[in-house]
């Protein structure tokens, strides 16, 4: 077979020359993506895409504080992503919890259930600090320091622990019991824990 | 053979690098629509490579990887069938009918792939890919029909041949209201808005697309860049009187200079969907069922009938 | 009695005979097989003698009448039809029989359609109609009464249509032949021409069209005649349906044929020609378009697996009623081909709906999903069927879709043409939806131990689907037998390819170029890193959980959006409107029963007097 080591630097160029992201914006920082993806800012230059599948996705962004709730979703979502894939953390929320720090319903450190390959702190970030941290992934993919896709392989036990350590065992099997038939018959009202 | 060979292989290889800058261009036009800057024109190879050189892959069973390789496959087989200006592997057999089915059938491969997933916007996607067949079938039916009468023979070859001698399609009434109709259906062959309900990202998550990732989208990247090629040609062709330039002594130039006309048509043809697709947002599938069984069937109706006359 | 013919036409009936007496298992399946084999042989030892151009006749003389037998081209085609699909048929059956009840009437309604096929004089082609309809009135009664005594009535409608034809040319021609019959009819165009005296008068020529037409209509299931259809196709053994569909529908189509043979050159004299079709053919061509359109959107509102396909039937024997009714040469040839590969791929299809039935004992999309994991032979047939009859070159569906657009739209038939462009483009519909909600999906649970087709039935798939593939590759070996039935080289070119003049298809370079250009994909794909097979329920619900224990495949009302665009459209049903013309006789019988024959001696007595006296003041 061919040694596709020698493209490496090709296929490196153009991981970082076009980052999809995944359009799963779970806190308030969604709301500083429509001026980055408009004229003002226009990530697009840099093949930055928004797009709705985490199937052919390749940046995750976390913009904003995670509740438990939106964590089970981040942590299906991330999984669904093809290799290689970056986290970017966007805002204070996702380091250490920010304005929610004793929040009791706030993970205050997203880095203990899926890595995060570069962070964003402010409340909220402007889209300049957005654009340098797309900038800085840039950066670290060319230099193959985004290695949070490896971190998560090599460390699953780690991270499967924490994040059932928080939501209980089988957590996936009771979170589809319990949304399926809210979708199906919407009366009924249904809770999340 | 080797000649033969030879041309198929060039025609491959100009189709998908034409295809792919077409869709740059599509990228770069709607950004300055929106008064962006845009990403450069090689965009789309440099994401084609990126989905390529993913180093983990999915797949939902033999049908999901055989849709995809289907829907490559059957795109280079109606490709073929095109004449391209003084280059045709196949163009003998280049049937009206027969490219109209071949340019349908990828989505066909796309269909099953997507749906062996079991993703139910994958259900939605091709649930609503199937119904904007259907309504842009009767238009573009009444397209082919007004074409095929008006000239009494269903090579594509020899429509372009004929429209050397007695000037382009549109330049003849029942014809040009033929190509209003059948660019009208163009748009929704492309995807773009206000048809773009298949696919309608953001809504349900690009639909048939929604399970695809790694090489499989890459499959789909590299097919979408020939199928784009292949649309706009077919059109330019048989409506914008292809290219068939005899006028330099070296066969070389010829291919050359008609190579490059058709690329003006082919450009043309894109910028007008793509100045659509920029400014207009998207419809609802019942709307564009009933958009498409109005005026573009009343249209293309109208030229057929006048053609057979 | 012992003649090539004879036992070409009486082999099943007394081999299902035999089967229903003996009633042994595994008997009465061998003897069944045997019985549908047996013609199939003699045909294709025959087949050479015929298509040489020399006739084999027989005739038989009972109860006063002489009937002729013939094995002209024509017949021999659909002969052959019914011989292979009869075949894959039964063996269908041999999986499917609940007893022999079944194979009686599955054999006498196989022997009712080679009577059909070939007789050559109108009473023999009546009396195994009758044969024939009875075979498969008495399948359906089996299962469902109410859909048999609806096919049963509009039969009998049609039956006595083409009796009270047939007792016109009779009576006119004073015989029933073929060959008399013909000769009287073109006498009769010769001499309209000239304006001399004919035989039949205008009006009476229009009225055995229309007979005619009702009674083929009925059979082939021509809109708005389709009604039984939907019914009676799903309501029996769904084996049978594969023949049923297959060879027994393709028996109107052989009449509407035999009414060009028999009264074409009279009817095209008298009617005059619509653009460049005869006039009279219009009427079919219309017909038949319009069928390909209900047919077809029905067919995707379907949420019943039999009857998605008896629709899907309906509107593809309108394609052949299209290719029939423009009536050149070449569309006629384009019919039958379409004939020949609507019965290929739709006996295949019924076959695998009767796997799937008798496997998973449901019908209803509702109910299934996620099949193709556990029945990969059926489902691969399947997909050979799906391609075949979407139109996707190079099978047989496509070959024969091809020739029939180009036949329609080269005479200038531009509303035609438009209805058969949206034909191809509704089955893709009605298909999908049939591929989605069967084949993938999640699986319901109860499904899990679903095994594959039986032996027979797979069999017979193999059969069907190999000779989809075959025609399809090359449609030479299919135009040139076509070109013998119709005698003029109508369509040319090689075994590979088909040229019509004004257009080309080469099965042979599409299939290389697909092989080609499916490869290169491959060599891309094999250049990839590997993939990793996740479960169904891996999928992106936007992040959403999934499991197996909720479906969530969209099987029900799959095409709302259609039936929304639809509605007003939908409200018009030609199956109510007979309903409540079959009230309204009802309330007239009541309103008869309770003032006229409401049973008292007196008034009878009376109706006695006042006939006695209308009798006597008219004087007889």
């Amino acid at each position: 077979m061919v040694d596709w080591r020698l493209f490496d630097p090709l296929f490196e160029y153009a991981r970082k020359r076009s980052m999809w992201i995944v359009s799963f914006c779970t806190g308030c920082g969604g709301i500083e993506m429509p001026p980055l993806a408009t004229s003002r800012y226009d990530f697009e230059r840099f093949g930055v895409m928004p797009n709705p599948s985490p199937r052919m996705a390749d940046l995750f962004l976390i913009t904003g504080y995670v509740t438990p709730k939106t964590l089970k979703r981040i942590i299906i979502t991330y999984e669904m992503q093809p290799d290689p894939k970056y986290v970017l953390a966007h805002g204070s929320c996702p380091l250490n919890g920010g304005i929610y720090w004793d929040g009791y319903n706030a993970i205050k450190h997203l880095d203990k259930y899926i890595p995060v390959d570069v962070a964003i702190a402010g409340c909220m970030p402007r889209p300049e600090a957005v654009m340098d941290g797309i900038q800085k992934m840039m950066e670290l993919i060319e230099t193959g320091e985004a290695d949070g896709w490896k971190r998560y392989k090599e460390n699953y036990e780690w991270y499967r622990k924490n994040q059932d350590e928080l939501f209980g065992e089988g957590w996936r099997e009771k979170t589809a019991r319990r949304w399926i038939p809210w979708l199906m018959d919407k009366k009924k009202e249904v809770k999340e824990e | 053979m080797m000649e033969t060979a030879l041309k198929a292989l060039f025609i491959l290889l100009y189709a998908t690098f034409v295809g792919f800058m077409f869709m740059g261009i599509i990228r770069i036009v709607t950004a300055r629509i929106h008064r962006r800057v845009g990403p450069p024109i090689y965009q789309p190879i440099l994401d084609t490579i990126k989905l390529l050189s993913k180093k983990s892959n999915i797949t939902h069973g033999v049908i999901y990887d055989f849709g995809v390789l289907y829907a490559l496959g059957a795109t280079i087989l109606a490709i073929m069938f095109i004449p391209l200006g003084n280059i045709g592997v196949l163009r003998a057999y280049g049937d009206l009918i027969l490219i109209t089915f071949l340019l349908e059938i990828p989505m066909l491969g796309i269909m099953f792939a997507a749906m062996s997933s079991g993703n139910p916007y994958a259900g939605i996607g091709a649930q609503r890919a199937l119904l904007t067949m259907l309504a842009i079938q009767v238009p573009l039916g009444f397209a082919i029909v007004a074409l095929a009468e008006f000239y009494g023979t269903f090579s594509t070859y020899e429509i372009v041949m004929a429209q050397q001698v007695s000037g382009w399609s549109i330049a003849h009434l029942p014809l040009l209201l033929a190509a209003i109709a059948y660019d009208l259906v163009l748009q929704a062959m492309f995807g773009k808005e206000p048809f773009d309900i298949m696919i309608a990202p953001g809504e349900i998550s690009l639909g048939p697309m929604v399970e695809f990732g790694g090489k499989h989208m890459g499959i789909l990247q590299i097919q979408h860049a020939i199928a784009l090629f292949a649309e706009t040609l077919f059109f330019s062709n048989i409506f914008l009187g292809g290219a068939v330039v005899t006028t330099f002594a070296s066969p070389v130039l010829n291919t050359i200079a008609s190579l490059a006309i058709l690329l003006v048509k082919q450009i043309a043809v894109l910028l007008v969907a793509t100045f659509m697709g920029a400014i207009f947002p998207r419809f609802t599938i019942d709307q564009a069922a009933k958009f498409y069984w109005k005026w573009p069937t009343i249209i293309a109706a109208l030229g057929a009938i006048l053609a057979s006359l | 009695m012992i003649n090539e013919l004879m036992i070409i036409i009486f082999a099943p009936l007394i081999a299902g005979v035999i089967a229903w007496a003996l009633d042994i298992k595994g008997v009465r399946e061998a003897i069944g097989v045997i019985g549908a084999a047996v013609p199939l042989a003699y045909l294709v030892k025959l087949y050479p003698t015929v298509m040489g151009g020399e006739l084999i006749q027989y005739n038989v003389t009972f109860a006063g009448f002489t009937f002729n037998f013939t094995l002209a081209p024509m017949g021999m085609i659909f002969a052959m039809i019914a011989g292979v699909v009869g075949l894959a048929a039964v063996l269908g059956i041999v999986s499917t029989a609940r007893s022999s009840y079944e194979w009686l009437f599955a054999l006498m309604s196989l022997t009712g359609v080679f009577g059909i096929f070939l007789s050559y004089d109108l009473l023999g082609f009546f009396i195994f109609w009758e044969i024939m309809t009875f075979g498969s009135f008495m399948m359906v009664l089996k299962y469902n009464r109410k859909a048999s005594l609806k096919y049963f009535v509009l039969s009998v409608i049609g039956a006595y249509a083409m009796l009270v034809a047939i007792g016109i040319i009779y009576a006119k021609v004073g015989s029933f032949s073929f060959v008399e019959v013909y000769r009287a009819f073109s006498q009769d165009a010769a001499l309209g021409m000239v304006g001399g005296a004919t035989v039949f008068s205008r009006s009476e020529i229009a009225l055995i069209f229309g007979l005619f037409l009702v009674a083929f209509g009925v059979k082939a299931g021509t809109f708005p005649l389709h009604v039984w259809a939907p019914d009676a196709y799903t309501e029996t053994n769904q084996s049978y349906t594969a023949m049923f569909s297959g060879v027994l529908s393709k028996t109107g189509v052989y009449g509407f044929i035999l009414i060009y043979m028999l009264m074409g050159y009279r009817l095209m004299a008298e009617f005059g020609a619509f653009r460049s079709a005869p006039a009279f053919g219009y009427i079919i061509a219309f017909l038949g378009g319009l069928t390909i359109i209900v047919g077809g959107l029905l067919a995707a509102l379907q949420e019943d697996i039999r009857k998605l396909f008896a629709y899907s039937s309906i509107s593809q024997i309108g394609y052949i009623l299209v290719g029939i009714g423009v009536g050149t040469a070449l569309s006629i040839e384009a019919a039958i081909f379409h004939a020949i590969s609507h019965a290929l791929f739709k006996g295949l299809f019924f076959l695998i709906v009767a796997t799937i039935v008798y496997r998973t004992g449901k019908t209803t999309f509702a109910d299934m999903g996620g099949l193709a994991e556990k029945m990969p032979f059926t489902f691969a047939m399947a997909f050979v069927a799906i391609l075949s009859l979407a139109g996707i070159p190079p099978l047989v569906g496509f070959a024969s879709k091809w020739v029939l657009f180009e036949a329609v739209i080269s005479q200038n038939l531009p509303i035609l043409g438009g209805m058969v462009f949206f034909g191809s483009a509704i089955g893709f519909v009605y298909l999908i939806r049939f591929t989605y909600a069967v084949w993938f999906g999640q699986r319901p649970t109860d499904l899990d131990d679903t095994k594959d087709a039986p032996l027979p039935l797979a069999i017979g798939m193999a059969i069907l689907a190999l000779l989809n593939v075959v025609f399809g590759v090359a449609p030479g070996l299919v135009a040139r037998e076509l070109n013998k039935v119709i005698g003029e080289e109508a369509i040319t070119g090689t075994i590979w390819e088909l040229n019509l003049g004004f257009g080309r298809y080469n099965a042979l370079a599409i299939l290389i170029y697909l092989i080609v250009g499916i490869v290169i994909a491959g060599i891309i794909y094999f250049l990839g890193a590997k993939v990793r097979k996740v479960p169904v329920t891996d999928t992106y619900q936007s992040g959403n959980p999934v499991t197996m224990e909720y479906n969530l495949t969209i099987r029900r009302n799959f095409f709302l959006p259609l039936k929304e665009a639809l509605a007003f459209w939908l409200r018009i049903s030609f199956d109510k409107l007979y309903r409540d013309i079959g009230s309204w006789v009802e309330d007239l019988a009541e309103v008869l029963r309770n003032y006229v024959y409401n049973g008292n001696a007196q008034s009878y007595a009376w109706y006695l007097a006042i006939v006695l006296v209308i009798l006597a003041i008219w004087g007889v």
